[in-house]
């Protein structure tokens, strides 16, 4: 056997570079498994219902206030959107969680996802259009409009297919660029100097908790977590280039950063955490659990026998 | 096709071609929304969120409203959904058009007589700002700001003006 001469990872060739758009091409497009698609839609399913219910809601009272305070967004001047009416907040909240759930039994994908995904984010434009514009849920969007686009999928399919890859992959991409676009916004509005302000301060000030009360008192804590964030926003698509066991570490790096946020300030971007899923195997995570439990439940009846 | 059997759909020329461009496109927004944009571009805005830095020997304003009322008394207007159907920060970011167009105001009192009919009426109302000037993180003094002003006509019976 003559050993083929083998080339440094490191040495990229003007060869590699000109097949880079191939490269993205095949990565944006690997086949993933459907069933990790189907579990991801009824995670996102499950969270619009909880949200117009329970977590977001001031898009139901914008139903209630004079058209005078309507302030349409750029979107809702081209599409024309008029001011809201409680029959309007009405039918879309209820709307939003009607669709949703029929849409978590798998059927018709594609027209009850995209009914849910235009409830959902036309109620958000309510929300929204009335003078304040809250930040963490344009991905969610995306996942709403993307997911539909696979089709079928069967919580136990056993296909992979590159739309489903697509769609997976666009909603890493969404999530990882709201963490990147953020340290860029922190550089335009607030400037190199974000990180030497006192922004975390007037955080706690205003909404902290007994978690992080006393963090005002050590003034070096706050400084350090605010050059810690806007290094992690910034290097986040470090993400895409990691090994699959580093990516699923960062994962579970930023759900402990979003943990010790709400332990501190008492926010959580919610949508965003549901997009955060798509990094993870979730349909080997369920069949993992389901043999635990089958195995736990075996052992206890041969107990009992 | 349901339960994992056959080939999926997979993603033909065409699926390519219109995924390209929708990429491509949201892509370009979300870019132009976070360099140039603004709130009003949601859900191209951009993630402005704690983006602001704070200056501890700045100032710290709050916005309320305060009516007169039909029965002499002075109070302040309730906002959200028991009140006036708008969140405080929403009407701080409207406060522009607010200070342009005072008569913005009649629709407060018009919301709190349909809402609230045994109460007293609204005879005036009074956009303000408590402004908190910080030395060093420190509330150092406070002052409060008239930004604008409205006399409701009929007070009793308050309507939606023409516009």
């Amino acid at each position: 056997m003559t050993p083929t001469p083998r080339r440094s990872r490191n040495s990229a060739t003007i060869k590699d570079f000109a097949k880079a758009p191939q490269r993205l091409n095949a990565w944006l497009f690997t086949e993933m498994p459907l069933a990790r698609v189907a579990l991801l839609r009824v995670a996102v399913f499950a969270f619009v219902v909880i949200d117009v219910l329970k977590l977001h809601t001031s898009g139901y009272f914008h139903g209630a206030a004079d058209p005078v305070w309507y302030k349409p967004l750029v979107i809702g001047e081209i599409l024309s959107l008029p001011a809201a009416t409680l029959l309007m907040v009405g039918l879309l909240k209820w709307g939003s969680v009607v669709f949703a759930l029929a849409a978590m039994t798998g059927k018709a994908p594609r027209a009850l996802g995209w009914a849910t995904a235009i409830c959902w984010t036309w109620y958000q434009y309510v929300a929204f259009a009335y003078g304040k514009v809250d930040h963490d849920r344009a991905d969610f969007v995306i996942a709403l409009f993307l997911l539909p686009t696979v089709g079928l999928a069967h919580l136990s399919d056993e296909r992979k297919s590159q739309a489903a890859g697509f769609a997976l992959r666009a909603v890493q991409l969404a999530a990882i660029a709201t963490y990147f676009l953020s340290s860029i916004a922190k550089i335009r509005f607030g400037g190199w100097e974000w990180v030497n302000s006192a922004t975390m301060a007037r955080a706690v000030v205003r909404r902290g908790t007994w978690v992080s009360d006393w963090m005002l008192d050590v003034p070096f804590l706050l400084h350090a977590a605010q050059w810690g964030l806007f290094s992690a926003e910034l290097l986040s698509p470090v993400i895409f280039f990691l090994s699959e066991r580093w990516r699923r570490r960062m994962v579970l790096a930023w759900y402990l950063f979003h943990v010790a946020t709400y332990a501190a300030i008492t926010i959580a971007f919610y949508p965003h955490l549901v997009m955060m899923l798509a990094f993870l195997p979730l349909e080997e995570y369920r069949d993992t659990a389901v043999s635990r439990w089958r195995r736990w439940r075996a052992a206890r009846e041969n107990q009992t026998t | 096709m349901a339960r994992g059997t056959g080939e999926p759909d997979d993603v033909t020329a065409t699926a390519w071609r219109w995924r390209a461009a929708a990429s491509l496109l949201v892509g370009l927004g979300v870019v132009l929304g976070t360099v140039v944009g603004h709130d009003r571009w949601w859900p191209l805005a951009p993630m402005a969120q704690y983006a602001f830095g704070v200056d501890p020997d700045g100032e710290i304003r709050s916005t309320y409203v305060e009516g007169d009322t039909t029965a002499g008394t002075t109070e302040r207007v309730v906002f959200g959904m028991d009140g006036i159907g708008l969140g405080r920060a929403e009407l701080e970011g409207q406060l522009d058009r607010v200070i342009a167009d005072p008569s913005l105001l009649q629709a407060i009192a018009v919301a709190h007589s349909r809402r609230m009919p045994d109460q007293p009426g609204y005879t005036e109302l009074r956009m303000k700002q408590r402004v908190s000037t910080l030395v060093d993180g420190d509330e150092a003094s406070r002052d409060d700001v008239l930004l604008a002003a409205w006399v409701v006509p009929d007070p009793e019976d308050p309507q939606v003006l023409d516009r």
